[in-house]
């Protein structure tokens, strides 16, 4: 037991790392004596108390049979490991020390653990229920309760790229073109993107097609009209063909994939759905047979292409259109968004010449953020919000995706510009007569205030839940879309809803009274009710001091309940 | 941050598991004047009621060098009502039943006059000035190592 005491001081620790999982990283461990004295020794966490008591004589003038060390209120006993008790870096471990030798009796810590303690039979309702996080307390600081990710968001990225018709949909959104031409935007959503980043990092020439706001453009462009983008995946593929019937072409192709899409699609299928198109190509080949995905290197020269295998000359038969619509059930499923825009990815970064599919890649990568900012300015006059909506129903996730930090910067920068505002609304033709015949509403919304407080997550909430509600009136469009995507239904779609919006935020003008920032004169108890009722359930019980601070972070329920905590300190 | 400062003035009421969880790390980090010690008995109860403190007896007095365990209870009213708070080990004080090592809050005083921002950590440190206060200091005390 003893000999193992002196490895612990630095990395090595020798008796640990022979076979156990656990990094067995040296811990910095304040000890504290009962005369006040302190001092920090250096130990293995994986060590046995007794021998930690070695470490520890070494550091004190109590030889280790007399120290009797306490943690968290607990005797720890030589025999168990420190890990056992929980021990971390950074903690504190009493030192006292003690009157004999552990005699047979000195195992007073023998019970502790066992005593009074009611495992958690309570109701399940309550608090508890409220904070995942406190379920393993030591991990679960107030700052991780709320967690940095946001699951829901990827479930709609999922979703959409699982959907290219959802995706054309948003494409063709008014909103969508404008973030797209804004190119500080898109660097932005990319770079917050930590696996993108590396990418971009590691290819400074894709980072420069990234960055070109035209190529951005192009892109959007081609993914908003199918025809197009059928033609550019038939160009795309056929050159790629080309490319593989020409010697070393296959090889090129391959070292293309390797450096380029693998990292791509790891980046776009981040959450590991790998179930359905993690590998597209492999997903692609699907459908010729058996070929191991992950290994497109290993497989016949041909991906993608059924006859060229032998054949030195240009591949000139059609390949398949990863956009048909026609394609069969497992095709169909295999090849929806990622698993096209992947591939194009490929290629457009190969041939310098296929960038506009590049970008409809970056669309599917930046699903997430993209359907967030589909969201957020659907409130202002696009359509699509209830067919996200509609695509998954889950209301909190909008909710949790208003309130990522992302998604607010972007919409504020957006909302921040009344230009940008003014020509948002513009491009929409029901907007641009409503404005016109209206020009109390316009001048609302040029309002910089009265935005601020539309694209407060707690208006959005409530204007989506009114169309939610509304849409379902206007009949189950959405379900069926996913099962028969019909390409030339996509344009008309939107509009039952884009009406409904408009009307609704007539509404909002008129019914407010005399048009400008009606929104002020809603008592901030209605306004963040939710917000209210969700600190409530956290615990904060004073409503005055919980209103004060959802206003003063605009409804934003993280923020507020950093700011009530904050108080405290001062 | 220390919780027993705040006062009248502060009006924001923390949440109960802000409270503990703030509680636990002070445990965990040995914050505060170090002469006690507690943590959480079970880290998977998500409701953080049951705690262990242990107090190391003051100087110059019979319980120098002894290492007392208590357990502290804080059911779902916490901190708007104290802990229970008991003796594992046992000991001879005035507040403490003989026969449960149950802290009697009618003869305690920070039990008795419970206020929100008092911490297990307020109880602990008042219980060994307890123990260092005169009618306490002398008293015959059981053998060291023993339980209720």
């Amino acid at each position: 037991m003893a000999s193992g005491g002196e490895g612990a001081g630095n990395g090595e620790s020798p008796p640990a790392a022979a076979g156990e999982a656990p990094a067995p990283a040296g811990a910095t461990l304040h000890i504290r004596c009962a005369n006040g004295s302190k001092f920090t020794v250096q130990a293995d966490l994986a060590a046995t108390v007794g021998a930690f008591k070695e470490v520890v004589a070494g550091s004190c003038d109590v030889p280790a049979p007399q120290q009797r060390l306490i943690y968290k209120g607990r005797i720890l006993k030589d025999e168990q490991t420190l890990e056992s008790y929980g021990v971390e870096t950074d903690h504190t471990i009493h030192l006292v020390r003690g009157v004999a030798s552990p005699a047979a009796s000195g195992a007073p810590a023998a019970a502790s653990p066992l005593a009074s303690s009611t495992p958690s039979s309570g109701p399940a309702g309550g608090l508890g229920g409220l904070f995942p996080g406190v379920g393993a307390p030591r991990s679960g600081r107030p700052s991780g309760i709320f967690g940095p990710g946001f699951p829901e968001l990827e479930q709609v990225e999922q979703h959409l790229s699982q959907n290219p018709n959802l995706m054309r949909e948003i494409m063709n959104m008014p909103a969508m073109q404008n973030l797209m031409n804004n190119p500080d935007l898109i660097r932005n959503m990319i770079m917050s993107n930590p696996q993108l980043r590396e990418i971009m990092d590691r290819n400074p020439d894709l980072a420069h097609v990234l960055n070109d706001p035209s190529v951005l453009r192009q892109t959007l462009e081609a993914a908003r009209n199918p025809e197009i983008m059928r033609e550019m995946m038939r160009n795309t593929d056929r050159a790629m063909s080309n490319i593989e019937s020409s010697p070393e072409g296959f090889n090129m192709l391959r070292r293309m994939y390797e450096t380029v899409q693998e990292p791509f699609l790891n980046a776009t299928t981040m959450g590991g759905e790998g179930n359905t198109a993690s590998n597209p190509f492999a997903a692609l080949l699907g459908n010729q047979g058996s070929n191991q995905p992950g290994q497109p290197a290993t497989n016949a020269p041909t991906p993608g292409s059924e006859s060229t295998t032998g054949t030195p000359a240009p591949n000139t038969n059609p390949l398949p259109n990863p956009w048909s619509t026609i394609a069969g059930g497992a095709q169909g499923a295999a090849r929806s968004g990622p698993t096209s825009s992947a591939r194009t990815g490929a290629t457009g970064g190969l041939g310098g010449s296929g960038s506009p599919d590049l970008s409809s890649l970056l669309g599917g990568l930046a699903g997430s953020q993209r359907s967030g900012a589909a969201g957020g300015l659907g409130g202002l006059g696009s359509a699509d919000l209830g067919s996200i909506l509609g695509g998954s129903p889950d209301a909190s996730f909008l909710n949790q995706m208003l309130q990522n930090p992302a998604m607010m910067q972007m919409m504020q920068s957006i909302m921040s510009d009344p230009q940008t505002m003014n020509q948002l609304l513009n491009f929409n033709p029901n907007a641009r007569n409503l404005m016109e015949s209206n020009t109390q509403l316009r001048e609302m919304f040029q309002n910089p205030e009265f935005l601020r407080q539309l694209t407060s997550p707690e208006t959005l909430q409530q204007l989506l839940s009114f169309q939610q509600t509304l849409l379902g009136q206007l009949g189950q469009q959405q379900p069926s879309q996913d099962g028969n995507n019909s390409g030339s239904a996509t344009g008309t779609r939107g509009n039952p809803s884009l009406d409904t919006l408009m009307s609704m935020l007539s509404g909002l003008g008129s019914g407010g009274g005399l048009g400008v920032p009606n929104n002020s004169n809603v008592p901030p108890e209605e306004l963040y009710a939710t917000q209210l009722t969700q600190l409530r359930e956290m615990g904060f019980i004073d409503n005055a001091e919980n209103i004060q601070a959802l206003v003063a972070t605009a409804g934003n329920v993280h923020a507020a309940v950093e700011r009530l905590l904050g108080n405290l300190g001062q | 941050m220390t919780l027993g400062s705040s006062g009248a003035g502060s009006s924001v009421v923390v949440p109960r598991n802000f409270r503990l969880l703030e509680e636990l790390e002070r445990g965990e980090k040995g914050i505060g004047d170090g002469t006690v010690s507690y943590g959480m008995d079970d880290a998977d109860d998500i409701y953080m009621r049951s705690w262990t403190g242990t107090i190391i007896g003051p100087h110059n007095t019979v319980h120098e060098g002894r290492i007392y365990q208590l357990k502290l209870f804080c059911d779902k009213d916490y901190p708007e009502k104290p802990p229970s708070v008991r003796f594992h080990s046992r000991i001879n004080m005035t507040c403490v039943n003989h026969e449960t090592g149950v802290v009697d809050p009618k003869k305690f005083g920070l039990l008795a006059n419970w206020q929100r921002d008092y911490t297990m950590e307020n109880i602990l440190t008042q219980l060994k000035k307890e123990m260092a206060a005169s009618h306490n200091r002398k008293l015959v005390q059981p053998p060291e190592g023993t339980f209720f």
